[in-house]
């Protein structure tokens, strides 16, 4: 069974509510004819358990009560495992896999979590068993490591570092770390004291093995990207604000032009007018009083956030999407069922 | 919180840890110290609660006895080798910290234990009553506060050894070094910070310092069913998203008792503003 997938990338700063919205969106896609996943990674413990997701999986399962809908949460470290074991021969597999190395850089390197991300995502496409996926990214650089990570890691693996530890020849494993006429070797041994490199060095040979797969991987999974639909989040607040501004400009190369900005906790701006008329209906002065100076202080608040706003939706050309700034997190699945109601121009999307 | 030589401030992603490191540096220089603040990170949110455009490598100075510089990871890698770790002149240093700067990518603790030299480095050179970090955000902490431990357990021999152990004691000194987390009152940020409490605890790490409970939203001063039997409009709307609000932190707060708070700021719009505002607040507990 093969499907037209339809594949959404939700990115943006950490703690901007990217996993709520993805959630969201899903619930919104998910139906009796439409299988949707949502992928989430770390989400607060309360919305994992309105997903139902308890443990750290790359298969996803069902989410109660939500017709059509599965979730999963990102386990990096099963993503690479599969990585290798699918792009590098046996006996090489398994010896990058009880590398020290290797686990500290799965679990470590930012960029490894969003290219873990990336291939979970294209493993996923591939199945061809989901009409919609929707992929809540890492937060690493904004989201931009997601984008960036699979030519990244052909680049590391192909690399540089590579080159100068082991010289312009493959050697055997068995002469890689020669100091013959490598005087900056020489250094880096006084300084690192000795065994580190040629540790480095022999793990990177073995994942050298799985370079030109690994490239062609890279290549396949930005492709899947660059046809994916892109929605950057964001809130009114400076940091994330200037996240989503380096996300346009520092996305060109690999062109995935966000199809949208959503913006996340949105204050009404009729509040900022409605604050400077006189309130009606409410007899009470000071109740009036109270209301009227709490209307004053949000009111100011949307104002600022139309501010920060206004222009960047508008300088890239693309629509901005407000999601309401509700006062009870929406965790549950109802209330992430109703979050996303009544958004403007979210029907062109969802 | 001001008293040691040392103070690493951390948090979740966007709960405001550079408003907090900014406001905490202008307070301790206002009482007479001199403060270097530090950003550990790439971003430009220090540089921008502080009130300047930019902080460069080199210190600079901001207002009387505050000084502000950031991390630059070619140029830390460059004193971590040349001065951290006095390496002889005769070795092309600069040479070489490119090609480590490579190594740095991947090696597990190398571009932490640089990043985490500095600002320890800077107490060491004696010339700061108080250094303030504003440190990566708390998911990254982790492997930072790791980084000497890290590096100890990978380098069997050499001069990188020597050093992250001397880095461990000046951090691990609760004499020298403490940390300080800001969290917002929200689920996310309250049960991360929680989680790296007990974590941090558990390695003996650093001393922590304490929690701040940042954007703190006051009560309305109205019950919300009054609220709820207003006529429907922007006014009751508001009113009800505050009281809500309030409701809504205050479970969060309850987990976090004893912890001081930080007003949410209505209608400051810049950087400057807001850390300068949370540094008379700071004045009551700092």
């Amino acid at each position: 069974m093969t499907r037209e997938t339809k594949t959404y990338i939700i990115t943006g700063a950490g703690g901007v509510g990217k996993t709520t919205i993805s959630a969201a969106a899903a619930i919104r896609l998910a139906g009796p004819d439409r299988r949707t996943v949502v992928m989430t990674v770390d989400p607060a413990r309360r919305l994992a358990d309105a997903l139902d997701l308890h443990t750290l999986s790359n298969e996803p399962t069902p989410v109660p009560g939500v017709s059509g809908l599965w979730a999963s949460t990102l386990d990096a470290s099963a993503s690479w495992e599969g990585v290798v074991h699918r792009y590098s021969d046996p006996e090489v597999a398994d010896r990058l896999l009880e590398n020290h190395y290797f686990r500290a850089i799965a679990d470590r390197f930012p960029a490894a979590q969003a290219f873990a991300a990336t291939e979970t995502m294209s493993t996923m496409i591939e199945s061809g068993s989901w009409d919609a996926i929707v992929v809540d990214t890492p937060p690493s650089a904004g989201g931009l490591d997601f984008f960036l990570a699979p030519s990244q890691t052909a680049d590391l693996i192909g690399g540089k570092l590579l080159h100068w530890l082991t010289g312009a020849q493959l050697p055997g494993r068995r002469f890689l770390y020669r100091f013959t006429g490598r005087p900056l070797l020489k250094i880096a041994d006084t300084v690192l004291g000795g065994a580190l490199l040629e540790d480095v060095a022999e793990f990177l040979l073995d994942l050298r093995t799985m370079y030109d797969r690994l490239a062609a991987r890279a290549l396949t999974i930005q492709r899947y990207q660059q046809r994916a639909t892109t929605l950057v989040v964001t809130t009114a607040d400076p940091a994330p604000v200037a996240e989503v501004l380096r996300f346009f400009e520092e996305l060109t190369e690999v062109a995935v032009a966000p199809a949208a900005v959503i913006l996340n906790r949105a204050l009404p701006l009729e509040w900022a007018d409605a604050a400077r008329r006189p309130i009606r209906g409410i007899p009470d002065a000071e109740v009036r009083g109270i209301l009227k100076a709490n209307l004053t202080r949000w009111g100011g608040e949307a104002r600022r956030q139309t501010t920060a706003m206004e222009g960047i939706a508008g300088r890239y050309g693309v629509p901005l999407l407000s999601v309401p700034w509700v006062s009870e997190p929406p965790i549950a699945v109802e209330s992430l069922t109703w979050l996303l109601d009544g958004v403007d121009g979210l029907d062109a999307f969802f | 919180m001001l008293d040691r030589r040392l103070l690493f401030v951390s948090g979740k992603g966007g709960v405001g840890k550079s408003a907090v490191s900014a406001a905490l540096a202008i307070l301790a220089a206002r009482r007479g110290k001199r403060v270097l603040a530090l950003s550990m990170t790439d971003q430009i949110g220090l540089a921008a609660h502080l009130g300047v455009d930019e902080l460069t490598y080199e210190p600079v100075r901001i207002s009387p006895g505050l000084y502000g510089t950031l991390v630059d990871r070619s140029h830390a890698l460059d004193e971590y080798l040349g001065l951290q770790l006095r390496m002889p002149r005769s070795i092309p240093t600069r040479q070489l910290s490119n090609a480590l700067s490579v190594l740095a990518d991947t090696a597990p603790g190398i571009r932490e234990i640089v990043t985490m030299g500095k600002p320890i480095f800077e107490v060491w050179r004696e010339e700061w009553d108080l250094v303030i970090a504003d440190a990566p955000p708390l998911g990254q902490l982790q492997s930072y506060l790791a980084a000497p431990q890290t590096i100890t357990g990978l380098v069997p021999t050499g001069a990188v050894r020597e050093q992250a152990a001397r880095l461990e004691t000046t951090l691990s000194d609760p004499a020298m070094s403490s940390l300080l987390l800001v969290t917002t009152p929200e689920e996310l940020a309250v049960q991360e910070t929680r989680e790296a409490i007990a974590h941090i605890d558990a390695e003996r790490q650093i001393l922590i310092a304490g929690v701040i409970a940042n954007r703190v939203l006051d009560p309305l001063g109205l019950n919300r069913d009054v609220v709820a039997a207003t006529p429907d409009g922007p006014p009751r709307a508001a009113g009800l998203l505050h009281t809500g609000l309030v409701e809504a932190q205050s479970v969060w707060l309850e987990s976090i008792p004893h912890d001081p708070r930080l007003p949410f700021l209505f209608g400051f719009h810049t950087p400057g503003e807001v850390s300068a505002r949370l540094a008379e607040v700071c004045e009551s507990f700092a």
